[in-house]
């Protein structure tokens, strides 16, 4: 328990580790193996309102137990200048042939061109089964400007805090997960570093194991809409995202 | 049966895709997969008609203090009796203009033949109120028709005051053929002119944007970026008073089961960051069908409740009224609205 807040606290305060692990299609229980997991990937895209953007995102875990596990991921997207720092710790409980984990994120997001931090907690269940995943949760979101102006010094006076937000995701594969490559398609509202309320992104994904060393190569071309239901989806943001997945 | 989980999941992403994009409205796949681009469209069309129609942009005129009426998601079917009272009690209080925040007209011919219908009427009245007949064809403001030479309008020349956005209910199978017909632009702005008692000049601006898509799109932005609201002198201070921004997608989430989007994370700070640069007093939200009222960084945000008799059938304070006093202070009350709505069954 100790050595487990140890690293929650060394990883926190370096911040040195988004989230790519909460997007990835794969399969995510601990082998049984390999107790430490590393997520990278690249981004590039481009966004209504900030144009062409690229950047990183990485992400650790640790396997405590077949159960027990931790996150800590980062990313940055440059020329939209957003950066982002979470820890995420998941619990799996095993059922059947499927899983279902339990994940409670806090995740810090510098939007710094428009002067605003954002800090969000979200607690979801994430279903994992042979061809489909399913994830149900909840964020709470709290924003504030860094630029407060003069005459309202005030904290709450340049908050929010907004009211509970549902997550929802759906994804399924063409193969069997545990399968040495995969192709996949998803919906959710939310990505590696934001949760919205009704804006649907939805792509396609796909991974493969690398003849060396265990790596896997993950990818994702993500499509985010403005607007949903009776607001008719509107090209908002598309990216395609590259990245390895590592596990010793 | 993994084979048949895998079609039920096929199948259940399908329905849930069609869904976003609403089932009645594009289930052409390819619609769903690049999404739309129809607010560009919009903005591209409301800037031209702008450019082309500058010489008759409109300029309102204050005396001293002057109040606005505001009002939401009117949701015009076949019975437009709110929308009536509102352009009524606006009328009866001598607001010097209406503002809609979109979702007008659900998005049926019939209901903006009856819309348009009504607005003709109130604007028949409100000329009647206003201007006398100076001759066959032309009329003159009232008060002036003593002077030698006042200034002639004819009938089509006098704008009515009513300024709308447009909102997601608005553009829906096509309807924003329906909607530009009788309004023309999505993406525009007002300058009122406040004459104050010691004969200065001051001037408030009314910016009306196009977010019934939940985003501006990168037209409108770029429109934004190259300063065509920003209404500053070359040494960078404002030319305006107080302004005013329209909206019909709201920024803040008034309540948690709401049933609507808003805009994107990045797009919500942009536009909270951008309204504090314009120094703006007051924004006006429509959408969502629920009342908010906050201060944020400086920015006062009304969210209003919807005015349609289908959404709230009771009467009640569904309207708000923006007092601007000559000194430029600003204050706002709610309006009653007293149509009631068809009882639920």
């Amino acid at each position: 328990m100790r050595r487990f807040l140890l690293l929650l606290l060394v990883l926190s305060c370096a911040g040195a580790f988004a989230q790519p692990s909460i997007t990835y299609g794969g399969e995510r229980k601990f082998d049984g193996v390999h107790q430490n997991e590393i997520y990278g990937n690249l981004i590039y895209g481009g966004n209504t309102v900030t144009g062409r953007f690229f950047g990183e995102a990485a992400s650790y875990t640790r396997h405590f137990t077949e159960r027990w596990s931790i996150t800590a991921g980062e990313q940055a997207q440059f020329l939209k200048n957003v950066y982002s720092f979470d820890v995420m710790g998941t619990y799996r409980i095993p059922f059947k042939r499927t899983s279902l984990y339990l994940d409670t994120r806090i995740a810090d997001n510098i939007y710094h061109q428009w002067h605003v931090n954002e800090v969000l907690i979200n607690a979801s269940a994430y279903w994992e089964t042979n061809y489909v995943d399913l994830r149900f949760g909840v964020s709470f979101i709290h924003f504030h400007k860094n630029d407060v102006k003069e005459q309202y010094q005030s904290y709450t006076d340049a908050s929010y805090t907004e009211l509970p937000t549902l997550t929802v995701g759906f994804g399924v594969n063409i193969r069997p997960r545990n399968n040495p490559w995969n192709l996949g398609l998803y919906i959710r509202n939310f990505d590696q570093y934001y949760y919205e309320n009704w804006n649907i992104n939805w792509g396609l994904r796909f991974h493969a194991t690398l003849p060396w060393n265990d790596i896997k190569i993950y990818s994702e071309f993500n499509i985010r809409p403005a607007g949903s239901m009776s607001q008719l989806a509107t090209r908002y943001e598309t990216s395609l995202r590259v990245g390895l997945k590592y596990a010793w | 049966m993994n084979r048949r989980i895998l079609l039920t999941s096929l199948m259940m992403s399908a329905i849930l895709l069609a869904s976003c994009e609403k089932l009645s409205e594009k289930i052409n796949p390819a619609g769903i997969l690049m999404a739309g681009t129809a607010v560009e469209d919009r903005v591209a069309m409301s800037y031209k008609y702008f450019l082309s129609h500058y010489d008759e942009k409109v300029w309102l005129v204050a005396e001293g203090d002057y109040t606005f009426l505001v009002g939401a998601d009117s949701h015009v079917t076949t019975d437009p009796r709110r929308m009536d009272e509102m352009l009524a009690i606006g009328l009866k209080d001598d607001d010097l203009f209406y503002a809609h925040l979109g979702d007008i007209a659900d998005t049926k011919a019939e209901y903006y033949i009856t819309l348009d219908s009504l607005l003709q009427a109130a604007k028949y009245r409100y000329v009647l109120q206003n201007y006398v007949l100076w001759d066959e064809y032309h009329y003159v403001e009232k008060g002036t028709e003593e002077e030698e030479f006042p200034t002639l309008y004819t009938y089509e020349e006098i704008v009515y005051p009513f300024f709308p956005v447009v909102g997601n209910h608005d553009i829906m199978r096509n309807g924003w053929a329906l909607w530009s017909n009788i309004f023309h632009s999505s993406f525009y702005e007002i300058d009122v002119i406040v004459i104050q008692d010691d004969g200065n000049f001051a001037f408030d601006h009314l910016i009306f944007l196009d977010s019934a898509s939940g985003t501006l799109g990168t037209t409108q932005i770029r429109l934004i970026e190259e300063g065509v609201l920003n209404g500053k002198y070359d040494d960078g201070t404002s030319i305006y008073r107080n302004t005013f921004v329209f909206s019909h997608t709201n920024i803040f989430k008034p309540q948690f089961n709401e049933f609507a989007s808003t805009f994107p994370r990045e797009e919500t700070f942009y536009l909270l960051d951008k309204f504090e640069e314009w120094n703006v007093t007051c924004v006006f939200c429509g959408h969502v069908h629920t009342w908010d009222e906050r201060n944020f960084n400086g920015v006062h945000y009304l969210t209003l409740d919807s005015m349609c008799e289908a959404n709230n059938p009771n009467p009640g304070d569904y309207l708000v009224r923006i007092n601007v006093k000559q000194d430029g202070d600003v204050s706002w009350s709610p309006v009653h609205l007293s149509t009631a709505g068809p009882t639920k069954k």
